[in-house]
């Protein structure tokens, strides 16, 4: 059993998340959906493209790497919340309470993946939640219902005969910084670690 | 090696700014003031007892300003209230709601049977209050060790590095506040040198003490996994090597060290010096950790 996946029960329901790169086409409709669906306002982002290039003409390929909430299995940042306002759901999900959050960018500082950010007109952190709001009507996140080549793969991997269970189980998936135990639940298929290294200082 | 090349990104915003590196230089300076006033008042060190006074009123004062400053940097703060309301046990920062409630109270009942020359009663508060002001510069390390994402941070000896540079950073106010308060405001304007000389050497081998922690953090994350390698180069050789290398430890303790301990450089001016620069090496020192962890990009 792998162990990102080894604390999860099989009688509970786990949302995850699976993002198949070979079909990303780096188009970033995922991007604009997310902040059309959810509102989100100007300089920040929710969920984004990474772009890497690598290599030197004509031995080059530019690399995308969809970037969401991890909604991780044990985040850190509910750990850290002061006000229990960073709240994981039993199905998996972590989301802020906007009425309870007061804006101490403890969880910004503890996430690994740089997923949260403070919203510049009302000054509490927000995160992508994998759209909790259209999970709880029965619909898939505006990320995965917008992405033209299907490269995103949605549903409770608990469910042995959900899509995401069997396609979890039948591919080599990866997820970024494993190393970190937090056990993240977007899982990716081809994730170049390279890709995910290179950063560039300000 | 990495050669890709970044097209697009999202950059992560400042999550702990400027703000909160003043409000763990302030609860340092607070911290390390009040444990020099209870080496008269709570262990009964007489040669020490002028201390007393000047400590625990530094400690309370820079305890009531240090919070404005988590005002300040939070988005919300007429929400504070929420702090106590909303308790998550596992937050270092739900511990510290509490410890920076009691530990001003504890400084305020210390000091006024201190005034009232109650030796007994103020002895008393006085030893209560040492775990407390460990305890609210120790949560403030444990803030950093629990922020996860960076590796500068995440490291067991975050919460004793900072409790040593905040002892560092009192006992150099503490000397120049005293030197202040003898000079202008006392009845004889006289000098207590003895008393300079000792906090001086003090000073000096806490220094040392405090070296050697900044040199087992360094040295650890240099073989360590490579955000930890990233982290020390960029202290070591990167944007931060002026604030690191040359504010914080070479004029910040290395140069402090040498004018107190030797005893040819040791005198009134030259004790003034090294107090001042050890006071703006722990600032930089906090600004380092704080705006420096937070430096490298995470994804």
């Amino acid at each position: 059993m792998r162990p990102d996946r080894k604390i999860m029960k099989t009688d509970k329901k786990r949302l995850a998340m699976l993002i198949d790169l070979r079909k990303c086409i780096g188009c970033n409709t995922c991007a604009v959906a997310c902040k059309a669906e959810n509102n989100v306002p100007l300089s920040v982002w929710r969920s984004w493209v990474k772009r890497v290039e690598k290599g030197t003409y004509p031995h080059a390929r530019e690399y995308f790497l969809p970037i969401v909430c991890n909604n991780c299995e044990k985040p850190i940042c509910v750990t850290v919340c002061p006000v229990k306002a960073s709240i994981q759901r039993p199905d998996g999900i972590v989301y802020v309470d906007p009425h309870r959050c007061i804006g101490c960018r403890y969880c910004m500082a503890s996430c690994p993946y740089g997923v949260r950010h403070i919203n510049p007109v009302t000054k509490i952190v927000e995160k992508c939640f994998w759209c909790h709001h259209r999970v709880d009507a029965g619909l898939e996140p505006a990320c995965v219902l917008a992405c033209p080549t299907g490269a995103i793969l949605f549903g409770d991997s608990s469910d042995p005969e959900s899509e995401i269970a069997k396609a979890l189980a039948g591919n080599a998936v990866q997820v970024i910084k494993a190393e970190l135990g937090t056990h993240p639940q977007a899982f990716y298929i081809g994730l170049d670690q390279e890709v995910v290294d290179t950063k560039e200082l300000e | 090696m990495v050669d890709g090349q970044i097209l697009y990104n999202v950059t992560q915003q400042e999550a702990f700014g400027i703000f909160i590196a003043v409000y763990f230089y302030l609860t340092g300076l607070s911290a390390g003031s009040f444990i020099l006033s209870t080496l008269a008042y709570g262990f009964g060190m007489e040669k020490y007892k002028s201390l007393g006074k000047v400590g625990v009123i530094l400690a309370t004062v820079l305890l009531i300003i240090a919070p404005l400053f988590l005002l300040l940097h939070i988005g919300v703060p007429h929400r504070a209230w929420h702090l106590f309301v909303y308790l998550n046990f596992e937050s270092p920062i739900t511990w510290g709601s509490f410890l920076l409630i009691l530990y001003p109270i504890n400084c305020i009942v210390y000091g006024y049977f201190m005034f009232k020359e109650q030796r007994k009663t103020a002895r008393l508060f006085g030893l209560i209050g040492i775990p407390l002001a460990v305890s609210v510069h120790g949560y403030t390390g444990f803030i950093l060790a629990f922020g996860k994402a960076r590796a500068l941070w995440n490291t067991a000896l975050m919460p004793i590095l900072f409790l040593v540079s905040a002892i560092v950073s009192g006992i150099a106010l503490m000397i120049l506040v005293c030197i202040i308060k003898d000079r202008f405001f006392s009845r004889q304007k006289k000098l207590d040198y003895p008393l300079l000389e000792n906090l001086g050497k003090m000073l000096a081998w806490i220094i040392v003490f405090d070296l050697f922690l900044v040199l087992c953090d360094i040295l650890v994350l240099l073989i360590s996994h490579s955000d930890a390698q990233a982290a020390a180069h960029l202290l070591l050789s990167g944007k931060f090597f002026p604030l690191f290398l040359i504010v914080e430890n070479l004029l910040g303790k290395i140069v402090p060290f040498v004018l107190l301990s030797v005893p040819r450089f040791r005198n009134l001016a030259t004790m003034i010096i090294a107090s001042l620069l050890v006071i703006i090496g722990i600032f930089f020192m906090r600004y380092v950790v704080v705006i420096g962890g937070e430096f490298i990009p995470l994804i």
